[in-house]
């Protein structure tokens, strides 16, 4: 196929080491470019920081897509009594996202460099990475690449003679969904239970320990000393405006391929799939749906595959969004039913169980995707199903419901005939005993 | 009124509110209802029943209203389309897993699930086959029963339990649907308040366990009391069903018991209506036997007849109204003529002259004015846990510092220790860079005197010690006075007004056992059930006992004669801070017990000194004349009393602090005789064993 899009060149890579084929260590780092011009930017105004990267429209990579440099720009100066901190959020936990643990095993240092950067920016002494608890392999390499760092002067007191102080200190979680949720984050990194707190008040001004805090991503932190490096304008020649930048996009499911890759923002989910996954298995033509970004963004049929563009803004007329760009791709041979209604499960396992609607609701969307899966339910179901899911959006403190009921009503959207033929069959049969019982 | 007030619109009325506030309480201004759940305005703010949602003009989702902050010009409506629809939509969640068993839930009647169910629910269920969530039951102890099937997560109890109780075992676990409620590790929850969980749950999960299927809300009568289980003067609700009180409830009194309540005062009901005396006994031989009220005072006047009044004893217990102890004093020292009456049988020689003295000159409300408290000999929380939940709301919001010269307990907050005796309060006077660093800044300390200070017999010079100590750090000013005596028992200021101890040359209480066993006491009359054990009184020679309950003091008496219980008289209740308090009669005294004022009239003329009142209100009348704060105009209002001298300068003694309180469930007469605290007090030492093996 003709490409219409420039694949990256290695030099406009940011994770360079994302497929972990060179040294993950601080030595393979450098050699990589990495920590060069750190202290220049540990130099600069961090007004000037927080510009340019208001200028350069970087998203955060999380999922929500909130543009950093106005996130960062809401975070008070710090004083004796009231710290602020940097909280990377690393509870990688959608399923189908897979991008941050490239990142953490395989370039860690870039992360590294993105906390300095950003606990300098934001005036914090003390950086946090939450992660989730299955990446244990994970953490212990991140804790080795932060003890390089410390090693080399990078991390602790007078960094690089600039006088700036950062310490990192990494989290482990306890297997939480619900605590890649930010304000869920800060209270399990407290040592509460992990549910998401009432906003107002945010983070910005109420957060961990009730000090002014940021959250950020891992990949959207270690995007931020390139684009301080090499300038808004080499950033925003990729991707629609607003939208710019590159970004890792994990491809799984039915490809050839399976694959963590970084590509510039706003290339077509074809190109994607065709060019770097391997295509689908069976052909594009064997193509039934795609799920864009994490299992909480409604599905895409097989017709809107044909020209989505993945970017925050493209994929909205689809009704779905770019999430955590973790493209899950379903063949004609997966059960998509089967697929959803496991979905479904994971939702009602993970709710926190804070909000009434959320907690009680989650069960019930379960229960009616079982039965429909099944066969046990009535087509009148369906309706019911999609008016429930109505009803729980909107209704919560997190936005974890409406992620939840997104890729239900994606299913209804796009598949509401296959749901309809599972409850058909069981109807005309019941009719039939009913007469030879008659 | 502050000026820079907000305003907003509540379903197109205005109201101004203070910045900071929400949504909600503009609402509670305005007298608009929003329904809710989780919300609770003496707990911290959760946001999590989503039943208070309304729609915000501009918002682009229903908020909580519980949680939003108002801000000037805000168009909230309650009533809109969207709103309504939240409601209803929040309301179905609620119930799918709710079992609706309504017909065999306690709660039923006054419950909150019900009441918005009707209001702002559907009318029917779409739930159709799925199964119900069902949740195994815990056991949390004696008093609260729980069925948590029935619970709806509004954590409310759990937020009482952390914020106020101060017992942070109680919580949630697990997540998503199967989230549970209870205490973590699954064991009797160990707090003095849990009883408040039970209204504060607004379903049926958690209720009253002794009051289990006893009666349903719409057959009970309220009538307002007060309670008497410790000194704070707690307002309760009594239920009366027939002539049985049925249960307590808490009455909101702001400056008293805010709308908790403690475990003792709501749960010893059950004793109220077991092992009464239902009639005058007199003993034949080595039994007692009923005796008509004339015949019981016929005999008594017999036998009263000659005798020497040195050898006439009298002991009042601690927990008797003001009538009570005015007509009882009056009876023993002018009809019967003795000056051997004493009420303070814990041993104190506190006495009456000076009533700043012995009351909470500060009053308990000023609890939340104050910048510091410094108890002393005072196991706060088992002597009053009300006024210790009161003292850690203060802790927990302003971070107030507290110190305690005295036994070390459990107070449920941090506290500075400075010592054990008496003597390191003489240090406190001396040292006064001791006091600056233990309490920098402070201008408003309140000093807290426990029972452990007043009954012993130096406790006149620790409360001279205290006062030099308030008087020296100036806290005794015409805006503050910080000295403050903690009374243990509902009739300790009472007692102490009407002078209910020897004012001549009278034997004290401490001294009565002596007495006893030296054989001078030949009548001994026993009012109530007094702190001194019915061992060291039963070779008295002749033993009046004037009681509600057939206790030890009544096995050992050679006349008895039926009393009211708290509940069973119209009586006037003076609190630690000296406040009157006026409590209805929530039903009669059993069979032919009476009031007890009417027992010493009536017996008072058959001696043939009667006492100057016929009604309750002429001798109420009698009554005001003692203390300003008993004129009708003042009853239930705080009288600061005058500063005057008192205490002796002498040092104290050496000896250190003693628990006040051993045995918190069974310390008093009313709370000995129920079965419910019997368990209590048994699941309490229980739990010592187990920690201290």
């Amino acid at each position: 196929m003709t490409l219409q899009h420039t694949p990256l060149s290695y030099e406009d890579r940011i994770f360079k080491n994302l497929d972990g084929s060179g040294d993950w260590s601080i030595k393979g780092y450098q050699e990589r470019g990495g920590y060069d011009g750190l202290k220049k930017i540990l130099t600069t105004d961090t007004v000037e920081i927080i510009d340019t990267l208001k200028q350069s429209a970087l998203r955060g990579r999380g999922g929500a897509g909130f543009p950093t440099g106005l996130k960062w720009s809401f975070m008070p100066k710090p004083t004796k009594e009231r710290p602020t901190y940097l909280v990377c959020n690393a509870d990688e936990g959608e399923p189908g996202t897979c991008k941050d643990r490239d990142i953490l095993r395989n370039d860690p240092h870039t992360l590294v460099e993105g906390m300095i950067v950003g606990c300098y920016t934001l005036g914090a002494k003390t950086g946090y990475i939450y992660i989730r608890g299955e990446y244990y392999d994970e953490a212990n390499r991140l804790q080795a690449a932060i003890d390089e760092a410390y090693e080399a002067g990078l991390l602790g007191k007078d960094i690089l003679g600039t006088g700036v102080c950062v310490d990192l200190h990494i989290h482990l979680g306890a297997g939480a969904y619900i605590c890649g949720e930010e304000t869920a984050l800060l209270e399990s990194l407290e040592g509460k239970k992990g549910q998401p707190r009432l906003k107002p008040p945010f983070p910005a001004g109420f957060g961990l320990y009730g000090m002014p805090t940021t959250i950020n991503n891992v990949e959207t932190l270690a995007q931020v000393p390139p684009i301080l490096k090499k300038g808004v304008k080499w950033w925003t020649q990729f991707g629609n405006p607003n939208n710019h930048g590159t970004k890792i996009f994990s491809i799984s499911g039915s490809v050839n391929k399976p694959i963590n890759i970084e590509a510039p923002m706003s290339i077509t989910l074809k190109e994607l799939i065709e060019h770097y996954a391997g295509g689908v298995i069976g052909g594009w033509d064997n193509l039934q749906a795609v799920i864009p970004g994490g299992s909480s963004t409604p599905m895409l049929s097989a017709e809107n595959c044909q020209d989505a563009v993945m970017d925050f803004d493209s994929l909205m007329q689809y009704k779905t969004g770019l999430g955590t760009a973790a493209i899950v791709v379903m063949n004609k041979d997966v059960d998509l039913l089967r697929v959803m209604k496991r979905i479904s499960g994971f939702y009602k396992h993970e709710s926190c169980g804070q909000c009434s609607p959320c907690r009680e609701g989650m069960g019930w969307i379960y229960q009616l995707m079982n039965d429909i899966y099944h066969g046990k339910a009535d087509i009148s179901d369906i309706d019911k199903l999609e008016d429930l899911t109505h009803r729980i959006d909107g209704h919560t403190i997190c936005a974890f419901a409406t992620g939840a009921i997104w890729p239900v009503q994606g299913t209804i959207r796009h598949f509401r005939h296959l749901m309809e033929q599972k409850v058909q069959p069981k109807k005309t049969a019941s009719k039939a005993k009913t007469k030879k019982s008659a | 009124m502050a000026d820079n007030m907000i305003t907003l619109t509540i379903d197109g009325h205005e109201v101004q509110v203070e910045p900071g506030s929400t949504i909600m309480q503009a609402a509670k201004k305005l007298e608009v209802e929003i329904p809710h759940f989780c919300y609770h305005p003496r707990l911290s703010v959760a946001g999590n029943c989503r039943m208070c949602l309304v729609e915000v003009e501009g918002a682009p989702k229903p908020v909580a209203s519980c949680a939003f902050p108002v801000s000037e010009g805000m168009n909230v409506k309650t009533q809109s389309q969207l709103a309504e629809q939240a409601h209803k939509n929040v309301m179905e969640m609620l119930l799918i897993n709710h079992p609706l068993d309504c017909p065999i839930c306690d709660q039923g009647g006054e419950c909150d699930l019900q009441d918005i169910a009707v209001g702002y629910g559907s009318d029917r269920s779409r739930y159709g086959s799925c199964s119900k969530r069902s949740v195994e039951d815990k056991d949390i102890g004696p008093l609260v029963k729980t069925v948590m099937t029935r619970c709806i997560h509004c954590t409310r109890c759990v937020r009482f339990a952390t914020e106020v109780a101060g017992v942070e075992e109680f919580g949630a676990t697990f997540r998503g649907q199967d989230m549970k409620i209870g205490t973590y590790v699954e064991k009797a929850l160990d707090s003095e308040l849990s009883g408040n969980m039970i209204d504060l749950c607004p379903v049926g999960a958690l209720t009253n366990k002794p009051f289990a299927f006893s009666a349903r809300p719409w057959e009970m009568k309220t009538v307002n009391l007060i309670d008497v289980m410790d000194g704070m003067g707690t307002n309760i609700y009594a239920d009366v069903r027939d002539e049985e009180v049925m249960r307590m409830r808490p009455r909101t009194n702001e400056e008293i018991n805010e709308e908790w309540m403690t475990d003792t005062a709501r749960f010893a009901v059950d004793g109220l209506t077991k092992n009464r005396l239902t009639a005058p006994l007199v003993r034949e031989g080595k039994n007692l036997r009923q005796v008509s009220w004339q015949k019981a005072f016929d005999t008594l006047t017999e036998h009263l007849k000659g005798k020497r009044r040195d050898g006439i004893f009298a002991l009042a217990s601690s927990t008797l109204s003001a009538e009570d102890y005015y007509s009882f004093n009056m009876f023993m020292k002018e009809s019967v003529g003795t000056d051997n009456v004493d009420a303070r049988t814990d041993g104190s020689p506190i006495r009456g002259d000076v009533r700043a003295s012995y009351v909470m000159n500060s009053g308990i409300a000023a609890v939340d004015n104050a910048d510091a408290v410094l108890l002393v000999g005072c196991d706060l929380r088992r002597e009053s846990p009300l006024l210790n939940a009161r003292v850690r709301k203060n802790v927990l919001a302003k971070n107030i510092k507290v110190a305690s010269i005295g036994a070390l307990t459990n107070t449920t907050y941090d506290v500075k220790d400075l010592g054990r005796s008496p003597m390191d309060i003489l240090d406190l006077i001396e040292d006064e860079k001791l006091f600056k660093k233990t309490f920098p800044k402070t201008k408003n300390l309140m000093v807290i005197m426990g029972a452990e200070a007043t009954t012993r017999t130096d406790a006149l010079k620790i409360m001279g010690a205290v006062r030099k100590l308030c008087q020296k750090y100036e806290m005794i000013r015409p805006d503050w006075n910080g000295y403050n005596l903690l009374s243990l028992k509902a009739g300790q200021v009472a007692a102490l007004d009407f002078s209910v101890y020897p004012v001549a040359a009278g034997v004290e209480a401490k001294d009565v056992s002596k007495s006893v066993s030296e054989g001078l006491v030949k009548t001994l009359f026993i009012y109530g059930d007094v702190e001194i054990p019915a061992q060291e009184l039963q070779d008295a020679e002749y033993i009046v006992y004037m009681g509600t309950h057939h206790s030890a003091y009544a096995d050992i008496a050679d006349v008895v004669l039926p009393t009211a219980a708290y509940t069973e008289k119209e009586a006037l209740w003076v609190n630690t801070e000296g406040r009157v308090q006026a409590a209805r009669k929530a039903v009669n005294p059993p069979m032919q017990a009476k009031e007890d004022w009417k027992i010493f009239r009536a017996l008072s003329e058959c001696l043939g000194k009667k006492l100057p009142f016929d009604t309750l209100s002429q001798l109420r009348l009698l009554i005001a004349k003692v203390n300003d704060a008993y004129l009708p105009e003042n009853w239930g209002s705080f009288v600061v009393p005058a500063w005057d001298k008192f205490g002796l300068t002498t040092k104290p003694n050496k000896a250190e602090f003693e628990f006040s309180v051993p045995e918190y469930y069974l310390s008093n007469g009313y709370l000995r005789q129920s079965k419910v605290m019997q368990d209590c007090a048994a699941k309490a030492q229980d739990t010592n064993n187990k920690k201290v093996s």
